[in-house]
């Protein structure tokens, strides 16, 4: 029943065996050992498991990881060079665009995506962008403005 | 989730095959983004999925000087961003920004969002005001129906167990013709659409007179449905308000809508009335300029 799935995780060529019922979240939290992104509602409302599968925004809750086979995934422990930290990340601590930090993973990978896509993002877009994502503490507003500031960076 | 057998063709007739193999307990898998939820609550537990998406043929927007056809693998992000698309159609654009959120338009395909039968979603609205069509293959051959005749009941469709979907076709609109379509979200923007309601009218080449009218109610009944009377009401004349407000009000009381957290069934038929007669006037306005 199982399957073999080779994939790149942050840069990395990994394999795996799985049974196909195994999602994409438990795949690299519980076997890969990556835990920045959590489960949360687990119908793809909230965003706090998003992960970058070939460089766009997913709902790792709700993928399989069979259905990543081939793919390349980012989760927020691969944005990080050596020590020093992706602008998203760095903005994030500037504008204080976090309280416990549930969402934050989920943010800031969907963030990367938009600026990968539209570098100089208009507020409403960043606002499109991340209206799937929910932050139950409320810092919205830092966030916007974070991601306002890394996307006003030449 | 229950386990479950993962198959792969590489062909529609390989998977059609498939399913015929494994009659109602197995199931196609596109983008997951409706499947994966259900298997997780429980309420389906298939014996095996048919993972379709490295079928080639099902990918791909093309356009040919009659229509424009949408593979079944298409992605709501696909459209929404397709240059052909916003040419052609840039209804379905500006509505697929408000569909789901972003991670659910990466992963949702056209064609799963027609095949789940889903009743609160937009895009089935859309294709039927614009006389869309599916294709079907089965192991017998391929048939195509207007989209309309997809839908029987709630997540129920006409579909056998054994037939993919495998694209939608969309003609050109004739000139003179417009449409729009307005959704309406009770709770968050990324919820889904409590009323969702497209209107294309295409007046006579000579005049402004509306030659064909196309008022067709989502989320509010077990599936979308065309409102003839209010269609009656537009046709054949110029669009007034009067007109406007009348057909809307005609097709507050063709739809079926349920009472639930999203709205009493009171309170949808009134949207339902605003959003007819505001989608009137926008695909008028539409129709005058093209």
């Amino acid at each position: 029943m199982k399957k073999t799935i080779s994939l790149t995780v942050n840069g990395v060529e990994r394999t795996a065996e799985v049974e196909p019922r195994l999602t994409l979240l438990d795949l690299v939290r519980e076997h890969f050992g990556l835990t920045g992104a959590k489960l949360g509602c687990d119908v793809q409302v909230c965003g706090a498991c998003t992960l970058l599968v070939n460089g766009k925004p997913i709902s790792a809750c709700s993928m399989l990881a069979v259905d990543a086979d081939g793919c390349e995934v980012v989760t927020i422990e691969g944005l990080s060079e050596q020590n020093k930290l992706h602008p998203v990340q760095e903005a994030f601590v500037e504008f204080g665009a976090l309280q416990c930090g549930y969402c934050t993973s989920g943010f800031i990978l969907t963030a990367k995506a938009l600026l990968d896509e539209t570098p100089h993002p208009s507020e409403q877009q960043i606002r499109d962008y991340l209206a799937g994502n929910f932050c139950r503490c409320g810092c919205y507003q830092e966030i916007i403005q974070a991601i306002k500031n890394v996307g006003s960076e030449a | 989730m229950k386990n479950f057998e993962y198959l792969e063709p590489t062909s529609i007739a390989e998977a059609c095959a498939l399913l015929k193999q494994n009659g109602d307990e197995a199931k196609i898998f596109a983008g997951g983004a409706h499947l994966t939820i259900l298997m997780k609550q429980g309420l389906y537990q298939p014996r095996a999925l048919i993972n379709i998406k490295k079928i080639a043929e099902l990918k791909g927007i093309r356009c040919s000087d009659a229509e424009l056809s949408i593979g079944a693998l298409v992605t709501h992000r696909e459209l929404e961003t397709s240059a052909l698309v916003r040419d052609k159609f840039p209804v379905l654009c500006e509505a697929e920004r408000e569909v789901a959120n972003i991670r659910v338009r990466h992963m949702g395909t056209v064609g799963g969002n027609l095949a789940s039968g889903e009743p609160l979603t937009d895009l089935s609205q859309i294709f039927i005001a614009l006389d869309g069509k599916v294709k079907i293959t089965g192991p017998n051959g391929e048939r195509t129906i207007p989209v309309q005749e997809l839908f029987l009941d709630f997540y129920t469709t006409s579909l056998a167990d054994d037939e993919i979907i495998t694209e939608v076709m969309i003609p050109l609109l004739p000139k003179k013709s417009g449409i729009e379509y307005l959704r309406f979200s009770s709770s968050s923007v990324v919820d889904k659409p409590a009323v969702g309601v497209a209107v294309r009218l295409t007046l006579e080449s000579r005049n402004e007179m509306i030659e064909l009218a196309r008022v067709v109610l989502g989320c509010v009944g077990a599936t979308p449905v065309r409102a003839r009377r209010a269609e009656e009401i537009l046709t054949g004349k110029r669009l007034s308000l009067d007109s406007a407000v009348e057909a809307g009000k005609a097709a507050s009381q063709e739809c079926d809508p349920i009472s639930d957290l999203r709205g009493s069934a009171d309170y949808k038929r009134a949207i339902v009335g605003t959003l007819v007669r505001r989608a009137a006037v926008k695909a008028y306005e539409r129709a005058m300029r093209n």
